[in-house]
């Protein structure tokens, strides 16, 4: 075969954009939509566990001599014990009931009885006694083994490798209640589904250098947050900074650093100095590399002058221990301190062991050398906003955290028990020393609240686990995906709220809340994938392997001609043809003899390699490219497609180096081609340009979306804040949120009556199961202006297609109450509550209830009917005399605002034993005027008009819209997307097929219009219609009409319509509540008052704001000017102080008024009311 | 098949509606309505979509629902299955009954699913009222007559798994469209307005064949065609018109306007009847007709009182039918 046929077969290997999307659905096949939440809790659950009990220091214990009075002190031989953690051990999900009975747990049963989804952990326990006998005897040794000691209950994260229903099929999770198409990724605890979102933080152990401006004291400096890889030291930064200012000032350019401990700034000199590196050359060494860098070494000469008078490590370490925390100690003591503090607390992750000052001059170097280089404009100052120096907690960190803190503090309870019994000289019994309700209720308490953190203590993170959002599938998912920055939300600062170039693929552009939390809570994109972490000794391995140089064994002149190499940000050593090293790396990553999640960094110009092994890094999936051409082939798409009989699936693909993850960092040293295409132009095309450099490709643009996006049809011709708007409202749509919905209880549920599957999709969709599980209806839509009733975004609907079924929903609530039992005397009973015995009973109908006190289901119900009964025996008040009430009524009545009919009753008991009741309301939701629909494209607007079919508009077919919307809700918002959708809608609903809007493809409006007139209609979807009330053509203009997605948002009028006019007030000021379901006042507030001072309504205003709130009758003594006694009964009024029974003045005030007046009294201030006569 | 109008005096010369029936079928009618106004035709689309009684279910009674559709539901969907209501005349709707007048017909249902498979239930399993077994849903195939094999044209109202239960009594009602949609006993009702096509020859010919093929390809309905033999542009069916206007358009840009001049007939409409079961199409539009006139009766009596009560007032006509409406336009111009 020649050259040129087999150009030419290899063209034919080449794949198409179409056979992209047989890679992407193999991705999701294998990974699901919540993949980084189910990997990074398993890593949790199979590693962190463990390393965290295995690092945990042995509890040791020898008795402490106790003094008691009257016994005879006697020690006759010396006891230590020494407790060791082993091996741990976790079950599957379990429970036991209040009788001790224990079953395994599934998560519908949680879910139901309020419990919590959590699995039993046990650790194996080695207790080993030594004892002393007199010197010279060989000590007695004692061991005795406790295997699994239970520990705690862990909570366990759905779907994840040790939940029950993991590798269950569709099926079996049917039949266990459990919908198929839930994807996990979130716990059950006290029955209600908690996600974890993932929070953003900057890496560690990298080198930050900025720049800074003007009026600050230092003209540069850089930062290092240096944390250890294991263990649970805080975190030390380190600032090196250089002064600012010219001219006269005598610190004018000293770099100076922080040291942890160190109360001031330390001559950066000085510290090389203490570490051991006195002449001024080899400081210079350390960090300019190259003495003929000129430029940089003016730099340090400042520096070098000012640290001159110390000029041996001794003194330098005075230096610093002189500015520590210890005042009036020895010279030596202060160097000891200073000394500790260097190997300790510097830079602890370069070392925190002896003799790493070698390394630790190294890395201080280099931090001063990053900062010359910007100082010198040689490199731009770091960007705190790029993605590659950003981190993500998921639920594997965050709950680790927490455990290694909850697991300290068993082992710190256990060594306390201990000691307690060593002292007492009880027996130690193990089994009671471990707490393990420390675990459980520690991880329980943190989860259902979501303060990140013990209880009670400072500084926890709020909001860290959220009530998984249930009103739509896509809402469920997009939650599970969620990440948040824990910046302040008042923040000024723009910046790190706005679309980075480096989120490109790793985090949707769409999709984030408008106001306070804009773009500090995003979400992932579709095929963003976070980094569980792999331990860094195989790297370090390797490159010991292939002839890195360590820092200890070069001299510094050898840097400038090398590389220099960096795990996870520390500085291991230099290798001098990284290009190779580097081939060689990706090449074994690509063959996963590396893990594929290691980042591998070549800064060409900074001469380093960067390479990462940590967790949270954010890396997506790109088609590897070499010598211009995929390396995925057309017979590896056939393969994917007969995934059934190959079974050859994504992890193939990335076995096979066909595909690699490529991280944020990495990214930056790619070139990526955007389409396949561009890659068939680059081959044609070798010479011009920059093409001949691709070293990957996109899988699909569109894959930059995240769930919500993925669902809007051509984002790509809105403008984008529409589609931030609809990426919003797409979670509160109404659809059908989970195939289960029947049988769980959730407080509010919306289900839509007729969901259908959109006619216009995208091909993420699939992925999404919208089509499974829609949230909307395919409306014929005609965008005109028809008699008014649509304007400022309202609305006609046909009230004909309404009373045919379109958009009606049911909206459920569920009522729970439980029998609670406190002590003997408190005890609350579910019957119908008898009136004769009962205090304090409702205002609402009892008549519903069954006799086992509860509303049966069927039983319609209005507001304030009650619907679960429920009486607390009243203590006996000890008068002895027969009480006439021995009850006090504690029944639930349906919301105030609400009717409805109960559709579900659930009677069951809780983890405690007692008797536990859920009740589900249903309520048939119909259209109505002021109920909320919105497009696809941030198109949102309530209904304003309802006209029968033969008041609508109609073409000459017949056709009568469903939705009339306003024109001009277009011009302006530009959702040119809206009517391509309408469009390729009325084409697809012609052909029978499905349209797709995925972006980023060559679909043109052109190529749609011709299809339609194709179809025998106007190409560009207008037409001639009707007026339905006269019957007249709709001269001069036609009208755009088509199908369109339409989704019917929560917000409904009947939730929301409220009036009062006297109502319940507040106890305190006696003015009216506030809010609709307490039947509230609405609020007359300081502009509205503004407004009616101008008008000159005092009247009014009076009215509104005093004899409508709050208005109070008091008696004033004249002489005193303070409230007094009246007795109304007898007319008598009377001011004890004044003696005064005459000059009595009734006055009206304000009830606050008069609270703040007695307020001040309290106070020993006297509020006097003066009258003028 | 004319319609023949009687007339009473005529004053001004009223115009006689005609009324050519084109198609009739069992589910729809086309028919020609000319020589009248687009008020009429309107009124008469109105009409027949929601001023003829109907029978459809409006109360359900659910004794038994283990389905997994909840009782609103079943009924919502019970309501729309259409039934049929030949039989309409001789009811009374809720509201103007009195004791012992025809109102209710009572279906009942009770399906329990006993198979392993899913079972549709469909409105053959409605048992119509042994009083009246002729109110039915459309295309009715009681299960009971099915051997084997289910009917396909049954209305699906349910799905059933194993043991589950459907147990309910159905009320039937008469009603008008304008109460709920469910009572409309249209599919489509819509008329269009007669168009007329002059083809202007001279400036076509100045067209190239190409030229011609593009301009005849640039309507979306075929309204007009190119005859291959002729090379001729003819017109084919003009009816087909949309007055989309896009013939013109394309001729605009084509630099030659003025290929053809469109006229709208405004007192030409082609009717469009689809019924959707419930009444033969043909009764739906003569019913309409009744209680068009029916209306106006009303109004010529309720005008005769006024003008009773007022002066000697105007002269009435014996009004019939279609030009009743300029009639009483005409009263209207008296009286005022």
């Amino acid at each position: 075969m020649d050259v040129e046929d087999e150009a030419f077969d290899d063209e034919e290997e080449e794949i198409s954009q179409e056979d992209a999307w047989a890679v992407i659905t193999s991705y999701f096949e294998e990974k699901g939509l919540v993949r980084q939440q189910l990997d990074s809790f398993d890593e949790f659950i199979q590693n962190t566990m463990q390393e965290i009990v295995d690092e945990s220091p042995d509890i040791e214990v020898t008795p402490e001599s106790q003094h008691q009075p009257g016994m005879e002190f006697e020690v006759d031989e010396q006891r230590h014990y020494r407790i060791q953690f082993g091996q741990i051990y976790l079950s599957k999900p379990m429970m036991t009931e209040a009788d001790g009975e224990t079953g395994t747990l599934f998560p519908k049963e949680a879910r139901l009885r309020n419990l919590t989804y959590s699995a039993p952990l046990y650790v194996d326990l080695i207790k080993t006694l030594t004892k002393y006998g007199a010197e010279g005897e060989d000590p007695i040794v004692e061991t005795e083994e406790l295997p699994k000691v239970f520990i705690g209950k862990v909570p366990i994260m759905l779907r994840s490798q040790y939940c029950s229903l993991y590798d269950h099929s569709d099926k079996e999770l049917a039949e266990l209640g459990e919908c198929p198409y839930d994807q996990g990724g979130y716990f059950i605890i006290n029955g209600s589904e908690k996600a974890l979102i993932a929070q953003e933080k900057m890496s560690n152990n990298h080198v930050y250098v900025f720049k800074k401006t003007m009026p600050h004291k230092y003209s540069h400096t850089a930062e290092c947050r240096s944390v250890l890889e294991h263990g649970n030291r805080p975190t030390s930064t380190i600032f090196v900074k250089q002064m600012a200012g010219s001219g006269g000032k005598g610190a004018a350019g000293c770099i100076r650093t922080t040291i942890p401990y160190i109360r001031a700034d330390i001559p950066i000199v000085i510290v090389f100095r203490a570490l051991g590196f006195v002449a001024d050359k080899d400081i210079l060494e350390h960090i300019v590399y190259d003495f003929k860098d000129t430029a940089m070494m003016d730099l340090l000469r400042p520096s070098l002058e000012e640290a001159f008078v110390i000029q041996n490590q001794q003194v330098a370490l005075d230096y610093i221990g002189k500015r520590g925390s210890t005042v009036g100690v020895s010279k030596e003591k202060r160097i000891r301190y200073a000394k500790e503090i260097l190997q300790k607390e510097l830079l602890p992750h370069v070392g925190i062991g002896d003799y790493c000052e070698t390394k630790k001059a190294y890395f201080l170097g280099y931090i001063v050398n990053r900062m010359l280089v910007c100082a010198l404009c040689r490199r731009q100052q770091d960007d705190r906003d790029h993605y590659g120096n950003k981190r993500l907690d998921l639920a594997g960190p965050l709950m680790g955290g927490l455990f290694r803190m909850l697991f300290r503090k068993v082992t710190k309870d256990v060594k306390g028990y201990v000691q307690k019994c060593v002292d007492n000289g009880k027996e130690i019994n193990l089994t009671y020393a471990v707490r393990a309700k420390t675990i459980t209720s520690g991880l329980k308490y943190s989860l259902a609240t979501g303060n990140w953190g013990a209880q009670g203590t400072q500084g926890v993170r709020a909001g860290v686990s959220q009530v998984l959002n249930r009103l739509t599938y896509a809402s469920t998912l997009s939650h599970l995906r969620r990440l948040n920055s824990p910046i302040g939300r008042e923040g000024k600062l723009a910046k790190p709220r706005q679309l980075h170039n480096s989120h490109w693929g790793m985090i949707c552009p769409a999709e984030t809340p408008e106001g306070q939390a804009c773009g500090l809570v995003k979400n992932l994109a579709l095929m963003a994938y976070i980094s569980v972490g792999s331990p860094s000794a195989p790297i370090l391995e390797f490159l010991e392997e292939w002839q890195t140089e360590n820092l200890e064994e070069i001299t510094a002149s050898v840097i400038p001609s090398a590389t220099k190499i960096f795990v996870n940000g520390c500085w291991v050593g230099i290798h001098r043809d990284p290009e190779l090293l580097v081939r060689t790396l990706r090449q074994l990553r690509r063959q996963v003899d590396v893990n594929t999640e290691v980042g591998v960094v070549r800064d060409i110009r900074l001469q380093e390699l960067r390479l990462y092994t940590d967790a949270g890094r954010c890396c997506r999936p790109l088609f590897i490219v070499d010598n211009q051409r995929l390396l995925i082939k057309r017979t590896d798409i056939v393969q994917l497609q007969n995934r059934e009989t190959t079974s050859f699936g994504w992890h193939d693909l990335v076995a096979a180096g066909l595909i690699e993850y490529v991280d944020t960092e990495e990214e930056e040293t790619t070139m990526i081609s955007m389409t396949i295409n561009d890659l068939q132009g680059a081959r044609s095309n070798m010479e011009s340009g920059y093409y001949p450099t691709y070293t990957h490709c996109e899988i699909h643009p569109s894959m930059i979306l995240g769930i919500c996006g993925s669902i809007i049809p051509f984002p790509d011709h809105n403008q984008s804040p529409r589609n931030t708007y609809q990426s919003a409202m797409g979670k509160q749509a109404m659809g059908i949120y989970c195939t289960n919905f029947q049988t769980r209880m959730d407080t509010l549920a919306y289900v839509l009556y007729y969901p259908q599957k959109p006619l216009v999709t995208t091909r993420s969709m699939e992925y999404l199961h919208f089509r499974e599980l829609p949230a909307g209806i395919n409306a014929i839509v005609a965008i005109a202006c028809y008699s008014g009733y649509n304007q400022e975004d309202s609305v006609i609907m046909n009230q004909s297609s309404i009373d045919r079924g379109l958009f009606r929903s049911i909206f459920y609530r569920s009522y729970r109450e439980e029998e609670k039992r406190q002590g003997t005397l408190c005890r609350e009973e579910m019957e119908i509550p008898d009136a004769e015995v009962t205090l304090a009973m409702r205002h609402g109908s009892y008549d519903k209830l069954d006799d086992d006190g509860l509303a049966p289901p069927g039983t319609r119900c209005s507001g304030n009917d009650i619907v679960i009964g429920k009486t607390a025996a009243l203590p006996d008040d000890g008068s002895g005399s027969v009480q006439r009430y021995t009850k006090k009524d504690c029944s639930t009545a349906v919301r105030s605002t609400e009717s409805g009919i109960v559709d579900q009753v659930l009677v069951t008991t809780n983890d405690q034993g007692l008797k536990f009741v859920k009740l589900r309301m249903r309520k048939e939701k119909v259209p109505q005027v002021g109920d909320k629909f919105a497009s696809r494209h941030g198109q949102k607007g309530t209904i304003g008009m309802t006209y029968t079919q033969e008041d609508m508009p109609f073409s000459c077919e017949g056709i009568y819209p469903d939705i009339v919307v306003n024109p001009h809700a277009i011009p302006s918002r530009m959702t040119i997307g809206h009517l391509v959708e309408c469009l390729m809608g009325k084409v697809a609903s012609l052909l029978g097929k499905e349209g797709d809007a995925t972006p980023f493809t060559d679909v043109t409006v052109e190529d749609v219009s011709s299809a339609l007139h194709k179809c025998g209609y106007q190409s560009r979807g207008f037409e001639v219609m009707y007026n339905g009330h006269t019957g007249r053509q709709l001269k001069g203009r036609q009208i755009f009409l088509g199908p369109t997605y339409y989704q019917r948002l929560k917000h409904m009028v009947d939730d929301k319509v409220h009036s009062r006019a006297r109502g319940p007030v507040q106890i305190l000021t006696r003015q009216p509540m506030e809010g609709r379901s307490r039947d509230g006042g609405l609020r007359f507030g300081e502009m509205e008052r503004d407004c009616m001072i101008a008008h000159g309504g005092s009247n009014f205003m009076k009215e509104r704001l005093f004899e409508c709130s709050d208005a109070y009758r008091v008696h004033v003594c004249e002489i005193c000017g303070l409230i007094c006694i009246a007795n109304l009964k007898k007319n008598t009024f009377e001011c004890l102080g004044c003696k005064n029974k005459t000059k009595v003045s009734q006055i009206t005030i304000p009830y606050a008024c008069k609270l703040l007046f007695q307020e001040l009294m309290s106070m020993c201030i006297a509020p006097r009311m003066l009258f003028k006569k | 098949m004319v319609k023949k109008e009687k007339y009473g005096s005529s004053k001004p010369p009223p115009r006689k509606p005609k009324m050519q029936i084109r198609e009739l079928t069992e589910d729809h009618v086309k028919f020609v309505l000319s020589e009248t106004d687009t008020s009429i035709a309107n009124a008469l689309r109105r009409s027949m979509m929601t001023d003829i009684p109907t029978i459809a279910i409006d109360l359900v009674e659910v004794e038994m629902n283990t389905t997994v559709l909840n009782d609103e539901y079943l009924a919502h969907r019970l309501g729309l299955i259409p039934l049929i209501s030949t039989q309409v005349d001789k009811m009374k709707s809720p509201l103007e009954s009195e004791d012992d007048d025809f109102v209710d017909v009572e279906f009942t249902l009770d399906v329990t699913c006993t198979s392993d498979s899913t079972m549709d239930v469909t409105s053959d399993f409605l048992i119509p009222d042994p009083k009246y077994p002729d109110i039915v849903p459309v295309k009715y195939n009681p299960v009971a007559d099915q051997i084997g094999g289910e009917s396909q044209e049954g209305i699906l109202i349910v799905k059933l798994r194993k043991n589950q239960q459907l147990k309910i009594k159905a009320i039937a009602r008469k009603g008008i469209g304008k109460d709920h949609a469910k009572w409309n006993p249209t599919a489509t009702a819509v008329y269009q307005f007669q168009p007329e096509i002059i083809l202007h020859q001279a400036v076509l010919e100045t067209l190239s064949l190409e030229q011609k093929e593009e301009w005849v390809n640039s309507w979306p309905t075929k309204a007009v065609k190119l005859n291959p033999v002729t090379q001729q542009v003819e017109v084919d069916n003009a009816e087909l018109y949309q007055y989309d206007c896009e013939c013109i358009a394309k001729a605009e840009a084509m630099g030659k306007p003025g290929l053809c001049t469109i006229n709208q007939k405004t007192d030409t409409f082609i009717f469009t009847v689809e019924s959707t079961g419930v009444l033969p199409p043909q009764q739906i539009v003569i019913t309409a007709l009744d209680r068009m006139l029916e209306r106006l009766n009303t109004v010529q009596v309720a005008l005769k009182l006024e003008s009773q009560t007022h002066e000697d007032g105007g002269e009435f006509y014996d009004c019939k039918y279609l030009d009743i409406w300029l009639r009483c336009l005409n009263v209207w111009q008296l009286i005022s």
